[in-house]
């Protein structure tokens, strides 16, 4: 035995490498389940690290946030009565785990942050529908109740920014279904089963289904008055939203966003729509929008935004940015999807520190990196973290992905007329609108981002039931093979993990670096796992 | 019943999209416009020096290269319009006037539009050097601010482009003089309609539908003395001594440009009386109609919005006076079902179509058919054995009722 080695293993971890001695992170797991025989041991200081400012710090922080926002008995009154809470919230720590293996130092730090708001955010989401829902009430509509805005999660929540003063704005899917499958991945499959077994059939978007699918099951809670939904993004997104109202059966006011965003005529038009949604809000809870206030919470927006620059800006010309792949995309939508939050400033300030030092430092926060990788299109929800699997086993860092990309502005707030402007531009470049669906001059701005982050590499989600990507399939194969990128395809349907396992993307990919690319895995346990059956 | 006197030539028309009246209208000097979606208004690009379009890939059952391009996991009517625009059987067209109204049409659209980027290639489809592709937005509700919307987006990007690329006259006048051409067609595919209303049908649904797509497909100026002609031998048309169908059916869902399709439902005993679908004429067979104070393309506007019942419409009252709608359809047109339609990959319809199999049947007990079906229907005998299925649950159910 190498004793020398063994410490140095002990101190630091084993190495990153394919040679002998290396980490084979493959072996943690106990076969065919996905779970660990034991913890990953990634040396002492982040081993503890992680043990106790990541796996204890969450863990007291979700009881702490649990408490701080409703307390225990809704809490436990919501996971006796819906399932999705239930088989998501313990996982929890599960979701951390593969999030975040393999990471070390700045990376681990910073990719951890972001983790820890996501949850914070999530909670007092679900709590804030617990405490309202007549549900768990004995159908009584309590002050909650009355105080609760529900919208379509694809609504960003920034258009109710003129009443946070005295309601709260949470997204009927958002938590129930779209959060819940990336931490369990089978969550969803009995909501696609549900609306399927009413006469839906297998093709449409399975994210609309699933959300769908939740109103046949009476699976969300009853936790507000009236509800907003959006054609956002898709066809699919349309069938949706009145399938769920003939459900819901509620006061609906449909939020517009036109298909051809970029016509100077449809800023106007959706600057007419939303005053009419804020006129249908203000009817509908006797409230007047506060401009001040909406003004109050973009400026907080507006300086999340701009820490996002400055993140890009590092992500795309050092080799210090302390944020993974699946960190950097989740955090992002979310953040930007459901607007201001507290803790996404609490956050951003510990991962400016971070950052600030990893730069200052110029650590190479991901030192195995062969290819710099943008991930393009939707990505799969129920393998959200195959960048950090691709890091361990390929070394290919994803460094951006779209949909970090798609809200890309800050909103004005000079002028209540500018507000406006800006915020119907923002409701317009909604999650998937400007380039999934949106038109095809948008979708390929890929080149451009590639060559801003200092890519050469990209990951090309291939939703198989989204019609307008697939409308698209045949001239991104042409244009890679052009402009001679390197490229592979992960096809998925993005929460339902029955149509492409995660085995069937890791073989893919494992496949395109071999054959195409005549590379050898940094850990050549990684290649291989069964992990269906796990979260 | 007597054959129609125009009916095979009718049929001979809808076998491809330049048929013969295109190239009659084309040699005279006429513009041809193509366009996929109710909500481009026909009624603007028939206007004086062009001609309406719907576009249509009539046998196209293996879209191959579309499919390269599109995969085979969108909806085939769009994969078969572009793999027919990939053959050349487009090159006639002019100009395409678009919407993104559903995600495969307009992504077919996009395909053949020249789009001068560096970002992607253009694929120089359509072998016409004057061809160009302007796309309209169009709402998701029907309110004042919708109607006003739509309009300035007909005028931006339907009749700008078509006065500035091709001379076309877009004045009031000129868009008088084309509803009122638009108005006889409707006239005229109404008054034949009308007879499916009888107790005893003196026209099939297949006939009609044949009937209705000529209309939609070749140049009006053209097609209108046939349908004059058509209309005028209706009025004497007899029907069989013995009703040869078993019960009656408005078909209502998606894209249906095949009359074959129409004609295997009847086959199976049901009568389709109605046609409710993207293509039928219970919409686009409305005539227009200029209120005081209205502009003419104020008019068309609001009419185009006002009439849809196309499942992309939002507002809930809407949603729920489309189901009214339908039932009022059911009963205008004697009918004892309905057929509703959708193809495979629509996903509009694929939601619409399980709505209204549930409250059509729940809230209004009218019997309910729920099929799929691709574009050209190659599954005909599973479709036959749910019609077949259908038609005897009705007989039952007229049994039970004493009728």
């Amino acid at each position: 035995m190498d004793f020398k080695k063994a410490v140095k293993d002990f101190w630091y971890g084993k190495p990153h490498t394919a040679e002998d001695g290396g980490r084979r992170l493959g072996e943690n797991y106990l076969p065919k389940t996905g779970l660990y025989k034991h913890r990953e041991w990634r040396g002492v200081k982040d081993t503890f690290y992680y043990f106790h400012n990541i796996w204890m710090y969450n863990y007291l922080h979700m009881v702490m946030d649990v408490m701080k926002y409703g307390g225990l008995v809704n809490f436990a009154k919501g996971v006796w009565r819906y399932r999705w809470v239930g088989q998501t919230y313990l996982p929890v720590l599960h979701w951390f785990d593969r999030g975040l293996e393999g990471m070390r130092g700045e990376a681990l730090r910073g990719s951890a942050w972001h983790y820890r708001a996501m949850v914070n955010a999530t909670i007092y989401q679900f709590m804030a529908m617990f405490n309202a829902d007549t549900r768990l009430h004995g159908g009584k509509k309590n002050d909650a109740w009355y105080h609760t805005m529900s919208m379509k999660e694809t609504v960003w929540g920034g258009m109710f920014y003129g009443w946070r003063d005295k309601f709260k704005a949470v997204a009927l899917e958002m938590i129930p279904y779209f959060v819940t499958c990336h931490v369990n991945s089978h969550t969803v499959h009995n909501y696609i089963d549900a609306v399927q077994s009413i006469g839906l059939p297998g093709d449409p978007c399975p994210m609309c289904q699933a959300e769908a699918g939740l109103f046949v099951l009476d699976d969300v809670p009853d936790y507000s008055p009236f509800m907003i939904t959006c054609n956002e993004a898709c066809d699919g997104s349309v069938g949706t939203a009145i399938l769920q109202d003939w459900f819901n059966d509620k006061p609906l006011y449909a939020l517009q966003m036109p298909m051809i965003f970029d016509d100077p005529l449809a800023n106007k038009f959706v600057q007419k729509d939303i005053e009419k949604c804020w006129k249908f809000i203000e009817d509908q809870t006797g409230v007047p929008m506060n401009f001040d206030l909406m003004c109050e919470y973009i400026e907080r927006q507006n300086e999340l935004q701009k820490f996002e620059w400055e993140k890009w800006e590092v992500a795309a010309k050092t080799n210090s940015y302390p944020i993974n792949g699946v960190a950097q995309a989740l955090y992002r939508i979310y953040q930007s999807q459901f607007g201001d939050l507290p803790i996404w400033h609490e956050v951003d300030g510990h991962v400016r520190k971070i950052m600030e030092r990893a730069v200052r430092n110029k650590t190479n926060t991901f030192p195995n990196t062969r290819h710099r990788v943008i991930a393009w299109s939707c990505a799969p929800l129920y393998y959200s973290n195959w960048c950090t699997w691709a890091y361990n086993t390929w070394g290919l860092n994803v460094v951006i992905n779209m949909d970090s990309l798609m809200f890309d502005m800050t909103i004005r707030t000079d002028s209540y007329e500018n507000m406006l402007e800006d915020v119907a531009q923002y409701h317009m470049w909604a999650p998937m609108r400007r380039m999934a669906v949106g038109g095809i001059h948008h979708i390929f701005e890929l080149w451009d981002y590639m060559e801003r982050f200092d890519c050469d590499m990209v990951a090309m989600y291939d939703q198989l039931q989204c019609k307008g990507m697939q409308g698209v399939h045949g001239l991104f194969e042409d244009e890679f093979r052009d402009r001679n990128i390197p490229a592979f395809w992960i096809p998925h349907a993005l929460p339902d993990s029955r149509t492409v396992s995660r085995a069937e993307i890791r073989r893919l990919i494992n496949d395109y670096m071999t054959t195409v690319m005549h590379e050898e895995p940094l850990d050549p346990s990684l290649l291989e796992l069964d992990d269906d059956f796990t979260w | 019943m007597r054959d129609l006197k125009h009916l095979i030539y009718f049929e001979d028309l809808l076998q491809e999209a330049n048929n013969e009246l295109v190239k009659q209208a084309k040699a005279e000097g006429k513009y041809a416009l193509g366009y996929t979606c109710y909500f481009m208004p026909e009624v603007l690009l028939d206007l004086p020096g062009c001609f309406s379009v719907r576009l249509r890939a009539p046998r196209c059952t293996s879209p191959d290269i579309a499919t390269y391009y599109m995969s085979a996991r969108v909806c085939h009517y769009g994969r078969s319009l572009f793999e027919r625009a990939l053959e050349g059987g487009f090159n006639f067209l002019d100009a395409q006037m678009a919407t993104e109204t559903c995600t495969v049409t307009c992504r077919f659209q996009e395909h053949i539009k020249p789009k001068h980027l560096d970002s992607v290639k253009d694929m120089d489809v359509i072998q016409n050097d004057k061809f160009f592709c302007e796309f309209t937005d169009v709402p998701f509700k029907n309110t004042e601010a919708d109607y006003e919307y739509y309009h300035d987006q007909l005028k931006a990007h339907v009749l700008t482009p078509l006065h500035e690329n091709l001379g076309i006259d877009v004045s009031d006048k000129a868009l008088k003089e084309a509803i009122k051409q638009h108005n006889e067609v409707c006239k005229l595919i109404n008054e034949i309609g009308d007879y499916r209303k009888l107790e005893n049908p003196t026209i099939t649904g297949y006939e009609f539908h044949v009937i209705q797509l000529v209309s939609l497909v070749c140049p009006k100026y053209l097609i209108l003395p046939y349908l004059r002609e058509t209309a005028k031998e209706m009025k004497t048309r007899k029907p069989d001594e013995k009703w040869p169908f078993r019960c009656k059916v408005v078909l209502a869902g998606s894209e249906n440009d095949d009359p074959d399709f129409t004609k295997l439902i009847e086959s199976c005993g049901a009568e389709v009386v109605c046609d409710r679908y993207c293509y039928g004429a219970v919409e686009t067979r409305k005539p227009i109609t200029i209120e005081k104070g209205e502009t003419p393309l104020q008019a068309i506007a609001r009419h185009y919005l006002s009439t849809s019942n196309c499942p992309r419409f939002m507002p809930q009252d809407e949603m729920r006076a489309r189901k009214q709608r339908l039932a009022d359809l059911v009963k205008e047109y004697n009918a004892d079902g309905i057929i509703v339609v959708s193809n495979k990959f629509c996903e509009y319809w694929s939601y619409e179509r399980v709505i209204d199999t549930i409250v059509m049947k729940r809230d209004f007990g009218i019997p309910v058919c729920s099929i799929e079906k691709e574009y050209i229907n190659t599954a005909s005998g599973q479709l036959r054995t749910r019609f077949q299925a259908f038609v005897e649950s009705v007989e039952i159910k007229k049994i039970q009722e004493g009728k």
